[in-house]
């Protein structure tokens, strides 16, 4: 059973913690380092990670981060196991913006032990896009594989992942440079 | 550059056949392109050419009013679509799912110039009571790159004219110009930086040769600026920054040891007017980053949530007026200044109005810089109890405090982590325009009525990086969100009605002798009483309405056009607050309407 005071009550914001997160869901096995890493050799999980608009909160490169619609989480900081991240992908994670992307959730499918009543006004958002249990599968397996515990974005990281001509990635092959030290006037000319 | 020519009808073969011999390169000999340049000359006398409609604003001082009248009170429940014509543009790119509409046509002796949110732009023929496109040129904006950095949507807001060219920018930093008569580029320079979080959104304005342009990018930790560029020589004239380097003034206002002048905010996308009496550009100002952490920028932190005037021969700075010092709650000024003249008790009063995100509607002394008057134009504010009758500074404003609170129990602080405020932080105006009727004084503002909550993240100089979100916290949206054209009659400084709406305005104003036009982005466009307010007529798009609606005419008879596709920051960010809205699908399409 999932307990429901852990998770904030602004619907949006996803600010809570990872630790209270596994804390929560007493029903999956606990304790990442005992896993396996899982691999994606056909693309398969980093196809999903755009199609159902992952990157749209959590970025291309997983970190998410606080912004305008509130706070997504770094899913390469993060210590969800494959399973967790399976369920939740699934089931969404109530009272907060992560959407349900398994068609039949809280319906005929129950999430977390309950259905859409239950769940009442902590019921998360419907994904843009129904995801099939391979699928759910895949992009875990690619969060697993490329993006849990990453640390940083690297150049090398996001050529693989666009592997198109855009100049997105340009900006990793000067991360060394941070904003705040460069001159307060840097004059015309660009 | 994509060419249609697929049409056959008599009517638009010859035309069509003229701009195939201007493509091989026989334009010089055509006379048409001579009688359609623009100059100065045209932009300052708009009003000689009714039937046009060449500005973003429509005029130099974004009145958004048209005096033609062939549509008015009388008739124009009779307005029916007379044509429509579907665009491109709804693709996604960085953290957008799609693109949406949110450009004000340019017209131009029968051809209109509309963008979509990924910068292609279209010219279309509109003779002969229809709208066949003429050329499409796509600008293969960098999706990847400016989608991934752009706060809020892939949005570009239209065009301008100069000489024999349509001068456009694009969401990844360019400024493009485009030969009128062909579509091809005939040159561009990048002006931002979507490396640093800048992107381009709004139309560019064009003052004697210039092209003005304003960057986007306060939430991902920009340092703002205008810039313009040379439509001869192709260079950079000036540029100024939005927030003083070190050692100018006002660079006092930013008291911090972190170095928060140097991604300080301070955005331009919404585009500027001009006052040619005295050569000054008039540009609205966005708000200080990181947005809800105020503490990481003691002080006033100018010149973000201010109105700017400008040299507009040099850039050089002649006056500001600050509306929200040392903001904690996103209330951009970037709105446009309304330039208008009404009688005063001791003469003439010129006044730049603008409808702030803070709630407030001000008139501004556009020669001094000076407060007139200004009063709220929401029907909820919270975070003050109201303007200082003489300065228009919030009440609670104490120039002796580093870090403002206001009214503090619903003020955004590091001791007061989640609060609600009202007007919420998209405003209570956002970028749409308003317009105003210079005939009945009065000045029509498109309403967000709004309250949201937000939460508080405490920043430090590590969490600042490159193209991510510098916002010191987030909004969520726990209430229901409604809005209202609002019209001020600007004589008095008194709101003179009140027309609710169930959605917020997200499109704008259109103002003419009698009427007002505007929609919901629920997908109704309406026409509204002049005086009263009372909807006369309407028409559902079956889309969502999030650009404001323009008129003009061809071989006489008028027309009124607006864009419809629901894209912009709504959609992602604020949805939650009209739950109905999440029905209305991407769309990218013009609607024309006539009697």
């Amino acid at each position: 059973m999932m307990n429901f005071n852990s998770f904030p009550a602004a619907p949006g914001m996803l600010l809570v913690s990872v630790v209270a997160l596994n804390f929560s869901i007493g029903t999956t096995a606990y304790g990442q380092s005992a896993q396996a890493p899982a691999s994606d050799p056909t693309n398969a999980g980093k196809a999903v990670f755009s199609k159902a608009n992952c990157v749209g909160c959590h970025k291309w490169h997983g970190n998410g981060g606080g912004g305008y619609g509130g706070d997504a989480l770094s899913l390469r900081k993060t210590e969800l196991t494959r399973d967790q991240i399976i369920e939740i992908v699934g089931c969404g994670r109530p009272g907060t913006g992560m959407p349900f992307f398994m068609r039949g959730a809280y319906d005929e499918v129950k999430c977390h032990g309950m259905n859409r009543q239950d769940a009442g006004a902590q019921m998360p958002p419907e994904g843009g896009t129904f995801l099939r249990p391979k699928d759910i599968e895949a992009v875990a397996d690619y969060v697993i594989a490329h993006i849990k515990g990453a640390g940083e974005p690297t150049y090398a990281e996001c050529v693989t992942f666009f592997s198109s001509t855009s100049r997105v990635c340009d900006v990793y092959k000067t991360q060394a440079q941070k904003p705040d030290d460069a001159p307060a006037s840097t004059g015309k000319g660009q | 550059m994509e060419r249609f020519s697929g049409h056959t009808t008599i009517s638009t073969r010859a035309r069509l056949l003229a701009v195939a011999v201007a493509a091989a390169g026989m334009t010089a000999t055509l006379p048409a392109s001579a009688a359609d340049a623009v100059n100065q000359e045209r932009l300052l006398n708009v009003e000689k050419e009714p039937g046009n409609w060449l500005h973003h604003h429509q005029n130099y001082s974004a009145h958004r009013f048209s005096t033609l009248k062939e549509i008015n009170r009388d008739n124009v429940k009779n307005l029916k679509v007379a044509w429509t014509l579907h665009l491109g543009g709804i693709e996604g790119g960085g953290i957008w799912s799609h693109g949406g509409l949110e450009g004000t046509p340019i017209a131009e002796n029968g051809f209109l110039y509309v963008t979509d949110g990924w910068g292609s732009v279209y010219k279309i023929d509109a003779h002969g009571g229809r709208g066949v496109l003429v050329w499409k040129m796509d600008p293969k904006t960098d999706r990847d790159w400016a989608g991934a950095v752009a706060c809020c949507g892939v949005d570009n807001r239209g065009v301008a004219l100069w000489g024999d060219l349509v001068i456009s920018h694009t969401l990844d930093g360019r400024l493009l110009a485009i030969n009128k008569e062909t579509g091809q580029v005939a040159w561009q320079r990048t002006v931002a930086d979507p490396d640093k979080g800048e992107t381009i959104t709004g139309a560019p304005l064009i003052v004697k040769n210039m092209a003005i342009t304003g960057v986007a990018g306060a939430e991902y930790g920009i340092r703002g600026w205008l810039a313009a560029t040379d439509l001869t020589t192709q260079k950079e004239v000036w540029r100024t920054y939005t927030i003083p380097g070190k050692g100018e003034p006002g660079s006092e206002t930013w008291k911090d040891s972190n170095n928060a002048a140097a991604s300080g905010g301070g955005s331009t996308w919404v585009t500027g007017t001009y006052d040619p009496a005295t050569d000054t550009i008039i540009w609205g100002i966005g708000n200080p980053g990181p947005d809800w952490d105020s503490a990481y920028r003691p002080g006033d932190n100018l010149y973000t949530d201010s109105s700017l005037a400008l040299d507009a021969t040099t850039g050089k700075i002649k006056w500001y007026y600050q509306h929200t010092p040392n903001d904690p709650y996103d209330y951009d000024s970037v709105a446009e200044n309304v330039l208008v003249d009404v009688p005063g008790p001791s003469g003439p009063q010129k006044l730049a109005l603008e409808a702030d995100r803070n709630g407030f509607a001000y008139a501004i002394d556009r020669t001094t810089g000076k407060f007139v008057w200004g009063l709220p134009f929401v029907k909820k504010v919270t975070w003050t109890k109201g303007l200082d009758p003489e300065t228009g500074k919030p009440i609670e404003y104490d120039p002796n405090k580093a870090v403002q609170t206001y009214i503090a129990s619903v003020t955004p602080s590091r001791t007061n982590m989640e609060t609600d405020i009202c007007p919420g932080n998209m405003g209570g105006k956002n970028w749409p325009p308003t317009a105003y009727n210079p005939d009945l004084k009065l000045w029509y503002i498109p309403v967000i009525e709004s309250c949201n909550r937000i939460k508080v993240e405490v920043m430090t100089p590590d969490k600042l990086k490159p193209r991510e979100f510098w916002t010191g916290g987030g909004p969520s949206q726990p209430f229901r969100i409604t809005g209202s054209v609002t019209a001020i009659d600007v004589t008095t400084g008194k709101i003179a009605q009140k027309m609710e709406t169930p959605f917020p305005n997200l499109g704008g104003m259109l103002a003419t002798p009698d009427l007002v036009f505007t929609g919901q982005p629920s997908g109704e466009v309406m026409a509204l009483d002049a005086k009263s307010l009372q909807k006369l007529w309407e028409f559902n798009t079956g889309g969502g309405v999030n650009a404001p609606p323009m008129t003009f005419t061809v071989d006489g008879k008028q027309y009124v056009a607006i864009l419809v596709g629901l894209g912009g920051a709504w959609d992602k960010w604020f949805i939650d607050s009209t739950p109905e809205l999440k029905k209305i699908q991407p769309g990218s399409m013009l609607y024309v309407f006539a009697l």
